[in-house]
């Protein structure tokens, strides 16, 4: 059992907000820093990589796209687990994402309790489970 | 104007004024001819008195000296021409009183010297030879011949004084009619010419009016061309303006309502953490609001779809096309069949084709009646043809009220994106809705924003 250090990409305080206190609550997760936008996400993961377990990316943000920040955190020495928060799960999305290094895509409507899982398993040190789909 | 109604009469006046020259001068020639011709006769008659009396003469001589009666037959012969000579000659002078005197008193001479040469030969024939002798010596008989000879040629000098006048007046006739014609003809002439050129300022006045208008023709017709262009135009703008309207609101829809029903879902998560075993009512509850929640995140799905396809932006026109033939075939229970080939169209071009199927389709939920639907789609050159067609009752396209089933609004959509768009239909016949939209450079395939 180990506390989830988790970075979170995302525009819309009001998911953050949420989002940030329920995985909180729920998971083992800690929330150790946020960006609004594609410059500041990469910013953050350049000054320090080694500290975060966990990236979850919203694709369409206010300025820059979450597809840039999962090209440039597949490229990282000690790459955290990538994971794509979207309201735009489609099937080309989720192939496309998947090709940029996402290990997972859940939407942001109907797979919210599946993000909730996905990383109380993380926390308990388990699901290295290959990407799927869909 | 008033020139033009004094011209008419003036040409008539002019007209008939050579007319009457022509033929006065006609008449008069004519009369003064025929006078010719009588004092032609005349003239003849006089020289036959003189002549006929030497003849008389001359037999009378010729018996006086013979003896022979023979030579008294021409005598008489001679006697009777000179009487018909003398008549014609009283006939033509019968109203010139001057020259009737003259003529009486040569007249007279004439017969005196006829008695005198009868009297001669009676004497002859009496046996008196001293006395006829005598008569003939004297110089009664040459003094009245003389005296004949003389009235002959006073007659003939005054003929020819009379002829030498008609011929004078002849002349000037001739002169008058001359300068008549010469004159009638030159404004005649005058008259064509004025009225040729008359005539050719008119054709240039036709012309000109003609070529003002053609101008005029032209610039209603640049007009027309400009204001439809225009139309075209605004309703291109108008659709734009509308389609980005739609996606701005699908794109607000998607954001903001998506990010509250994310936020409600989050909620309910932390919720249902908080409450490990909840009682039955509790569970009721949660599970109520769990499911409002997705009808809201469904509603707003739908809404976002209509407003904007996400098939259409997602996965491409083919697809999308295809998801609305099997959606409108759940709707409305016909059968929907569809070729479609993949094409590459700009954007806003499929967006149109796709409100073009939908708009036909609506048309044909609501009008057609029928049990059939064929959609196709296929490149066709340099562009891509759609048709979508159905077996219902038809109408008449002629007949079909303008702006009704939404075929002006199609059309303008279509034309809009610089297509074209047929109508075939017939009553009983079905109907078809044919368009042509020019082909894009885009790749048909595009990701969602």
């Amino acid at each position: 059992m180990q506390v989830l250090r988790t970075f979170i990409v995302e525009d819309s305080p009001l998911i953050l907000e949420n989002l940030v206190a329920t995985l909180e609550e729920v998971a083992r997760v800690q929330v150790i820093g946020t960006a609004p936008d594609e410059t500041s996400a990469l910013s953050w993961l350049k000054s320090d990589p080694e500290a975060c377990d966990l990236l979850i990316i919203d694709i369409f943000l206010k300025s820059g796209s979450g597809l840039g920040v999962l090209r440039s955190a597949s490229q990282l020495a000690h790459s955290p687990k990538r994971v794509v928060l979207t309201n735009y799960a489609t099937p080309d999305m989720r192939k496309k994402c998947a090709e940029l290094g996402a290990d997972r895509v859940f939407d942001k409507s109907s797979e919210l309790e599946d993000l909730i899982a996905y990383c109380g398993r993380l926390a308990e040190g388990g699901d290295s489970s290959p990407v799927p789909l869909s | 104007m008033a020139s033009r109604s004094l011209l008419l009469p003036l040409a008539v006046a002019a007209a008939v004024a050579v007319f009457v020259v022509t033929e006065l001068a006609y008449q008069h020639s004519e009369h003064a001819l025929l006078s010719l011709g009588q004092r032609a006769a005349a003239r003849t008659a006089i020289a036959t008195v003189i002549r006929r009396m030497l003849d008389a003469e001359t037999a009378q001589r010729g018996y006086l000296i013979t003896g022979r009666t023979e030579y008294l037959g021409p005598s008489d012969e001679a006697w009777a021409e000179v009487e018909q000579a003398f008549n014609k000659l009283a006939r033509h002078y019968a109203e010139d009183p001057e020259s009737t005197t003259v003529l009486r008193d040569m007249r007279d001479r004439a017969a005196e010297r006829q008695s005198e040469l009868a009297a001669t030969i009676r004497l002859y024939d009496g046996g008196q030879h001293a006395r006829w002798r005598d008569l003939v010596l004297t110089n009664i008989g040459r003094e009245k011949m003389e005296a004949v000879r003389s009235h002959a040629e006073t007659l003939l000098a005054r003929e020819d004084k009379l002829v030498a006048a008609e011929r004078s007046s002849i002349v000037s006739t001739l002169g008058v009619n001359r300068v008549a014609v010469h004159v009638f003809t030159a404004l005649s002439l005058l008259a064509l010419v004025l009225y040729l050129r008359k005539r050719a300022a008119l054709e240039r006045l036709n012309e000109h009016h003609a070529a003002a208008l053609q101008t005029e023709r032209d610039d209603l017709e640049r007009q027309v061309l400009r204001r439809t262009a225009e139309l075209t135009e605004l309703a291109q703008h108008l659709q734009t303006a509308r389609e980005d309207e739609r996606s701005r609101l699908a794109r607000e829809l998607h954001d903001e309502l998506g990010a509250l029903l994310t936020a409600a879902k989050l909620d309910l998560a932390r919720l249902r953490r908080a409450m490990p075993d909840p009682n039955e009512a509790q569970e009721q509850r949660l599970q109520h609001l769990i499911r409002i929640i997705d009808e809201g995140i469904a509603l707003k799905r739908n809404i976002i779809e209509t407003l904007r396809p996400s098939s259409l932006s997602n996965l491409g026109l083919v697809p999308a096309l295809e998801i609305q033939a099997q959606e409108f075939a759940a709707r409305s229970g016909l059968k929907v069949h569809t070729a479609l080939q993949a094409v590459a169209l700009p954007d806003d071009t499929q967006i149109s084709v796709y409100r073009l199927v939908q708009e036909a389709l609506t048309n044909i939920a609501k009008h057609a009646g029928a049990t059939q639907v064929h959609i196709t789609l296929r490149p066709a050159q340099d562009k891509v043809h759609i048709t979508v067609r159905d077996d219902g009752k038809g109408f008449d396209p002629a007949r079909t009220l303008r702006g009704s089933h939404g075929l002006t609004g199609m059309r303008y959509r279509v034309e809009a994106a610089g297509g074209v768009m047929k109508v075939h239909s017939a009553p009983g016949r079905g109907s078809e809705v044919q368009a042509w939209v020019p082909l894009g450079t885009q790749p048909e395939h595009e990701t969602a924003p």
